[in-house]
């Protein structure tokens, strides 16, 4: 099996890591089973968890205040200061349960056994209903999160490198003889990255999993080359739930 | 020599402190020290510390779009232009890392305004992508999204390494650049094959 690298610089390896491994290795929360309807906040904390997300959403990290949070999530100022440090100290837990969701959303559709792109297509399905199903935490983990602080932003670095890790398993078994730069998948994520912020920022992310061909497509088109990626986009369509035929 | 004027000195502030401290951290007080000039003079010329940033960046932009565009127009295939242009702006930007991180990074928390102007800037870059699916065969069949995600890719790739501290070495980066600008529209083969020539 040829070596995988990780883009920052890490040995390569012998045989690719399972997902557990390597959520374990960026120090990422164990994945939570992701229902798509969001669960009902019951305790205190996760009122406030809540409530942060909705207003770094609405407001931005910057202008959401401590005493917002505890108005919206029903508490005193005194019980947030039981629960957490500060305000970057609850925005990082909230990030840290997106991250949960994210990881378990990918660990659901993950086997070692499957083909490449059939994990790719499923996965990256999974990850846009995700997102479309908890607009409010999407728009926190993917626009807020990279600029609200080092443990925020390291948070966020660490859920690319899961998904640049299993995008990097498609150079296993390429297509093509030529060289392919290790940076393409970090590429091809990036593209894929930059067409989710952009539809988040439209506040309209209900049309999030529309964008699974075109994702499906640049993330296999380095590896499987452009016939066959065009014909995994393809497939991704078919097999999403409610799409047009 | 031409003494620069006030404006000048506070917009080329700009760039210096908040590449170094960051937007954020960033105040009024630093740029006027940096530049020195009152607070007074500051608030004559510019509304607030964002208005200020906003044309640095504006600037800044400007500069470098001119810089590629004149750099991919003076070739003729597309591939080559788009290999010049490329050049160009890595070449830019690792000679003024500051204007590197103000451009691509710093922006991202300077505000939505900022960072409105930087997609708007990104979307400049769209009509030269877009000759990739004239270029193409079978181009018609593209993603329509195919220009955006090509311009996240490449500007993922920038931006990591200039937050890395590595923007001296971003016209290195130039044959993986191009491989990640090309692949969607002439396949890995031909990608890989014009990314390996000089």
């Amino acid at each position: 099996m040829p070596p995988t690298s990780s883009s920052n610089g890490n040995a390569s390896v012998s045989r690719p890591k399972e997902l557990s491994e390597l959520i374990e290795q960026e120090q990422l929360p164990a994945g939570r089973e992701a229902l798509l309807e969001p669960p009902v906040a019951h305790s205190q904390r996760e009122r406030i968890l809540e409530a942060m997300a909705k207003s770094s959403a609405e407001n931005g990290f910057g202008a959401t205040t401590i005493s917002d949070i505890c108005t919206a999530a029903g508490v005193s100022r005194a019980t947030f200061y039981e629960l957490f440090k500060d305000k970057e100290d609850c925005f990082n837990a909230a990030m840290e349960l997106s991250l949960a969701d994210a990881m378990g959303t990918m660990i659901a559709v993950y086997s070692p056994d499957k083909p490449w792109a059939t994990m790719v297509r499923e996965g990256t399905a999974a990850f846009l209903e995700l997102l479309a199903s908890r607009p409010t935490f999407a728009r926190m983990a993917m626009i807020e999160a990279p600029s609200s602080g080092e443990r925020a932003y390291q948070l966020y670095a660490s859920g690319k490198r899961v998904l640049q890790a299993l995008l990097e398993r498609g150079r296993d078994d390429p297509l093509e003889e030529e060289a392919i730069p290790s940076s393409a998948a970090r590429a091809a994520l990036s593209a894929a990255e930059s067409l989710i912020v952009g539809q988040i920022l439209t506040g309209n992310t209900t049309r999030l999993p529309e964008l699974l061909p075109d994702i499906v497509y640049i993330t296999t088109v380095p590896y499987l080359g452009q016939e066959e990626a065009l014909r995994q986009a393809r497939e991704a369509e078919r097999e999403r739930p409610a799409a047009d035929s | 020599m031409v003494a620069r004027s006030q404006r000048e000195r506070l917009l080329d502030a700009a760039v210096d402190v908040i590449a170094e401290k960051g937007y954020r951290a960033t105040t009024v007080a630093d740029l006027t020290k940096a530049a020195g000039v009152s607070r007074t003079t500051f608030y004559e010329l510019f509304e607030d510390k964002e208005a200020c940033f906003l044309v640095a960046y504006d600037t800044a932009a400007d500069v470098l779009a001119r810089r590629i565009a004149g750099a991919f127009e003076a070739q003729e295939a597309w591939p080559n232009r788009m290999r010049a242009g490329l050049t160009a702006m890595l070449e830019s930007l690792a000679v003024e890392p500051q204007v590197a991180r103000l451009a691509l990074v710093d922006v991202g928390s300077a505000g939505p305004r900022a960072q409105r102007r930087y997609r708007a800037a990104l979307q400049r870059m769209t009509p030269f992508f877009d000759e990739g699916r004239d270029f193409a065969p079978g181009g018609r069949r593209l993603p329509a999204n195919t220009s955006r995600m090509a311009i996240g890719a490449v500007t993922g790739l920038v931006a990591d390494e200039i937050e890395a501290g590595r923007a001296d070495r971003l016209p290195a980066l130039l044959p993986e650049i191009l491989f990640a600008t090309l692949v969607p529209y002439i396949g890995p083969a031909a990608a890989a094959r014009e990314a390996g020539e000089k």
